[in-house]
């Protein structure tokens, strides 16, 4: 990626330096290499399905929360780990699914069912105006840009109590009663969350996707062939904020609840730490981020009082020596061994 | 308005100003020379204060004077451990590393400064010679008011000083520009970059010592601070110390004229202000823009 | 992606599924063993749950209400445990976010069994939990979080709460200042209050009790900063400017005593009555610094309430923590009491039992006899109202108390009525 100055004469690429990216990513579409393809997902999904019915209910909660996130963080990845945009706001839509849900309830009745498949078009609508304004800026003002419209929406949802009843938040019977139970809320949620990870996967390695790369590796070599740089990174960002409403929509089965803390810039930075633990130079980094994450999290915050320390010191560690996250770290390993195999044969 | 509410406001909107100046200016100074957010400044400032609150602890009745001096050396110590053991190993990587990296080191401070000074608020007095007020064309202003602006006034003044006047000022400005005329005109970069990281540390030290007579000091300080201080730094424009000075200024009456037409809409008004300068000038009010 | 990703993706993230079920499994089956004894009968240990925010601005009220319910807990199996078993403290962070609350408190009920709930402080985290608490059937002790909604709107017979909520409160200091004042006299007053719906909750309890009494006031200023606010400069010098007569604050901790300090270096307090919510833990951070003729007012202060079990417990607890018991620790311990005589009565640790037992009758606390109000569980427990004192109190610490006689405001004056709560309950 291109910076200033002198400071990135080394700088970072952000796809793993794995030993094959080229070799796979123009794959001829023929009937086996499809089959190769689908075999891993589908085997992914099968495991998944199958950890309903051999987890515990606590630990099946804790993957409903996990399953919300995995879309929060791959939809935020969308951004990062795609067009290179840091973005510190994501919150906004996620808590903005999660408000739909919530305030549809509260105020107009509405149905779980139907707020639940609002939320990521509400999430899209916010996203035009809050893109528009935010992508006029680079970089770090971009970021911070994004930081300010996530504590924004912060103080709205806490000061507007009459509409949003405030600090306290939302609390109340609205998700159906069949998803309150944690395996059935597991299943929903697997479904929803392998359909969305499939459509930003096909974001992902559509054309478009392939330009916001592009943009990321030279957005001045973009900008001359003539492509609208703006109105590419505006897309991405619509469509990245759409994904995370769903997510925040999804979280709702978890916490069964909206509240301001949901769009602070705390929780904008969950997704951002979830890429980076897994990898964000991967599709599914985000989402293993997510499980580590989670768990992690979760095991700490009962037996040790300092998580934060521990959280930091993690964190720390990946960004210095583990830049391309655990996935990229595995995928290497994938590399040295398969190097390895193919030197005894 | 009388007279003497008007009075009593500005000087408010002032020392708000004043106080936010001292830790936006070394937020805006470090990323002017390095090119890096430092979320960690933040913890900075919380162990200048923490810090404070021990010395006065030692020392009832001269211990904010001595406060003065060692708060803001904590803070250095602690910026220049950072700078060292942990930065200098990002500065060819992206932003987004370095913000990760000086949001990890926050975390980390935070619960250490819970091991070493417990979560009880904690809270010292202004010295006797400033803990008190007097009159103003009827109205009474706090004299440690005085003492906060004149310390914004002093660090401000002293960084032009710096950064205009002397060589080593002149290396700074020179840094982001053109590294390598610097290199070959023989000047340390690294240490240069360790010395504006721990001014920077320095003066968020400064502002956590000056700030403690007035706010309760304890856990939170450290992410509350550093959020007030991106908005002024960003208003203004990141790098700019007359942009953190500018940006401070508006924050103060903002926040001034907010509480009283609107007190419930003040916060929001905030951020709101941010995101207006940010859509009108994305490089804030004097920033440069991004290459 | 490549297919190798993809299968290393797939390889760990079922090693990590597998691992974390291993562990969450382990987990369970430590929590399992001490509540396997509990839900059976062969002595053992019963474990109670504390979910509260130890980080962020309130760790130090939540960390001493803590404090307070280990010390009933260790007093209570020094007496032999309760029917039989010895009560355990499981407790974890809450990070001040209702979701994280209410993971906390599903996982201490299914892993660890919890039989009983204690602790949340803000009133958001208070609602999640006081559902859970009804879903699981399991009691939940407010000893912190006072929003009066927990006990009417959404109120669930699981759900008990001690501490004077947020209709006695500012009733009891409102009865309190129009005593002071003449009758008729006009006043001005100013309000300055979080800006969160606690701090709008309380100054509109205020500014109606104050109707409700026919004080002749007029509102001049209201200011609402944020809470835990880095600055409060602007609003206080709003403030300072209107000159009101008395300021009804709704701050407390740190925002307090930040505002205390502010507002002293304005010489605020000479011309101003100040009405906060100073206890002594505050009063004990800003030392010489003490708002000598504020008003002050306080839900359990441990000097003020006299019987020897308050007596015993000031002694234990300062002898185990090396300082006098805040609010919070005090009425942690008192709701601990309550719980452990609720379980004895009813001869069982199922919580359904307790709720049948509990409404309506007068545990004996060191807050002394009060009853539990039946038709929504909160408990009589008094508001203290007093004056800050000009000079320190030499047996504690030198800390500024409230002046003698200070106002007692009797629970009957300051509450709601039955009917007026059964009117707002579901």
């Amino acid at each position: 990626m291109s910076t200033y100055g002198h400071l990135d004469t080394d700088a970072h690429d952000v796809d793993p330096p794995g030993p094959d990216t080229r070799s796979a990513r123009p794959a001829p579409a023929s009937r086996t290499v499809l089959l190769r393809r689908a075999t891993a997902p589908v085997a992914l999904t099968a495991v998944m399905f199958l950890l309903a019915f051999t987890l515990g209910s606590t630990t099946l909660v804790t993957m409903q929360e996990v399953l919300a996130f995995a879309v929060f963080a791959t939809a935020t990845n969308l951004l990062l780990g795609q067009a290179g945009l840091v973005s510190f706001g994501q919150a906004v839509f996620f808590g903005i699914g999660s408000y739909t849900v919530a305030l549809g309830w509260l105020h107009w009745q509405l149905p779980f069912w139907a707020t639940f498949v609002l939320a990521p078009f509400v999430g899209a609508l916010v996203a035009i105006p809050i893109g528009l304004v935010a992508l006029r800026a680079r970089k770090l003002y971009f970021a911070l840009s994004t930081l300010a419209f996530s504590e924004l929406a912060y103080q709205l949802a806490e000061s507007r109590y009459n509409f949003t009843k405030g600090a306290n938040g939302v609390f109340g019977p609205f998700v159906p009663t069949a998803l309150t139970q944690p395996r059935t809320g597991y299943l929903f949620l697997l479904a929803v969350t392998v359909v969305s990870l499939l459509l930003l996967w096909k974001v992902n390695h559509s054309p478009f996707g392939l330009v916001l790369r592009a943009i990321r590796e030279n957005r001045e070599r973009v900008q001359a062939l003539g492509v609208n740089v703006y109105l590419h990174q505006v897309a991405a960002f619509v469509i990245s904020g759409a994904f995370c409403a769903l997510a925040g929509a999804m979280f709702v089965i978890y916490s069964q609840s909206g509240y301001p803390e949901l769009l602070d810039w705390t929780t904008s930075g969950w997704p951002v730490f979830m890429a980076v633990i897994g990898g964000m130079g991967t599709f599914l980094g985000p989402a293993l981020g997510a499980l580590i994450y989670q768990f992690g999290h979760d095991q700490l915050v009962l037996y040790f009082s300092d998580w934060q320390l521990v959280l930091g010191a993690v964190l720390l560690v990946i960004v210095m020596f583990w830049p391309d996250g655990l996935m990229g770290a595995l995928a290497r390993l994938g590399g040295v061994i398969r190097r390895w195999w193919k030197g005894r044969r | 308005m009388d007279l003497s509410a008007f009075v009593t406001q500005s000087i408010g909107a002032l020392s708000t100003a004043s106080s936010l100046f001292i830790v936006a200016a070394g937020l805006t100074l470090v990323f002017g020379a390095l090119r890096l957010i430092n979320i960690a400044h933040g913890s900075f400032y919380m162990y200048g204060a923490l810090a404070a609150t021990t010395v006065v602890g030692w020392f009832p009745d001269s211990g904010f004077w001595i406060a003065l001096i060692v708060g803001p050396l904590v803070a250095l110590v602690m910026g220049v451990g950072v700078e060292m053991g942990v930065l200098r190993r990002l500065y060819g990587r992206e932003h987004l590393t370095q913000l990760l990296a000086t949001f990890a080191l926050l975390l980390i401070f935070a619960d250490l400064a819970l091991r070493f000074w417990g979560k009880n608020v904690r809270s010292i007095n202004p010295p006797k010679v400033v803990n008190g007020n007097f009159g103003l064309v009827g109205a009474r202003v706090p004299a440690y008011d005085m003492v906060i602006i004149a310390a914004a006034i002093v660090v401000g003044g002293g960084l032009w000083l710096l950064l205009t006047h002397t060589t080593l000022g002149w290396k700074i400005r020179a840094v982001v520009d053109d590294p390598e005329v610097l290199v070959c005109s023989g000047v340390n970069i690294r240490m240069l970059y360790t010395g504006v990281f721990g001014l920077g540390a320095l003066l968020a030290g400064l502002a956590g010592v000056v700030i403690a007579p007035q706010q309760a000091v304890g856990p939170g300080m450290d992410a509350q601070i550093i959020v007030a201080a991106f908005i002024v730094a960003v208003i203004g424009g990141l790098g700019s110390i007359t942009g953190a000075a500018i940006g401070s200024l508006i924050i103060g009456i903002a926040e001034t004229l907010g509480a009283n037409l609107a007190p419930s809409w003040a916060s929001t008004f905030i951020y709101l202000l941010m995101i207006v300068v940010l859509a009108v000038r994305p490089w804030g009010l004097l920033g440069t823009p991004e290459r | 992606m490549k297919p190798i990703q993809m299968l290393a993706a797939v390889a760990s993230a079922a090693l990590l599924a597998s691992v974390s079920a291993c562990g969450s499994g382990g987990s369970s089956s430590t929590g399992g063993s001490a509540g396997g004894a509990a839900g059976g009968s062969t002595g053992g240990s019963v474990n109670i749950g504390v979910s509260t925010s130890l980080t962020g601005s309130i760790a130090s009220f939540s960390q001493s209400g803590m404090q307070g319910i280990q010390l009933a807990v260790s007093d209570l199996n020094a007496g032999g445990g309760i029917l039989g078993k010895k009560v355990k403290v499981v407790s974890a962070d809450d990070n001040l976010t209702p979701a994280t609350g209410a993971s906390n408190m599903r996982s201490m009920i299914t892993n660890d069994h919890v039989v009983a709930m204690f602790g949340p402080v803000a009133s958001s985290i208070a609602s999640a939990e006081e559902q859970l608490a009804a879903q699981y059937k399991v009691p939940i002790f407010f000893h912190m979080a006072n929003d009066s909604s927990l006990m009417t709107k959404t109120f669930t017979p699981y759900a008990f709460q001690i501490v004077p909520n947020t209709v006695m409160e500012p009733r009891a200091v409102a009865d309190y200042l129009a005593q002071k004042i003449k009758k008729g006299k006009p006043i001005t007053v100013g309000t300055f209050a979080p800006d969160y719906s606690f701090g709008h909750d309380t100054v509109s309890g205020f500014l109606k009790a104050l109707d409700d009494l026919h004080v002749n006031y007029k509102v001049v200023k209201q200011e609402f900063p944020p809470l835990a606010a880095t600055n409060i400069g602007s609003y206080l010098s709003a403030l300072v400017a209107a000159k009101p007569d008395y300021v009804f604050n709704a701050q407390y901790g740190g925002d307090l005593d930040a505002f205390t300090k502010q507002a002293e270096s304005y010489g605020f307090f000479k011309h101003t009555t100040v009405i906060g919510m100073y206890g002594y833990l505050d009063m004990k951070a800003l030392g010489s610094q003490s708002p000598a003729g504020a008003i002050g007012f306080d839900r359990a202060p441990f000097w003020a309430i006299k019987n020897p079990q308050m007596a015993t417990f000031v002694k234990n607890y300062k002898a185990k923590y090396g300082d006098y018991p805040s609010t919070w620790a005090t009425l942690g311990y008192a709701a601990v009491q309550q719980w452990a005589w609720g379980t004895k009565k009813a001869g069982s640790f199922d919580g359904t039992k307790l709720t049948k037992v509990l409404p309506g009758t007068t545990p004996p606390t060191i807050l002394g006899k009060l009853q539990i109000r039946a038709c929504d569980h909160q408990t009589e427990t008094p508001e203290y109202v007093g004056t800050i004192s000009k000079t320190g109190n030499s047996k504690y610490n030198g800390v500024h108390l409230f002046d003698d006689p200070m106002f007692k405001a009797p629970f009957d004056q300051i509450a709601l009525t039955c009917a007026q709560v059964k009117a707002l309950q579901p």
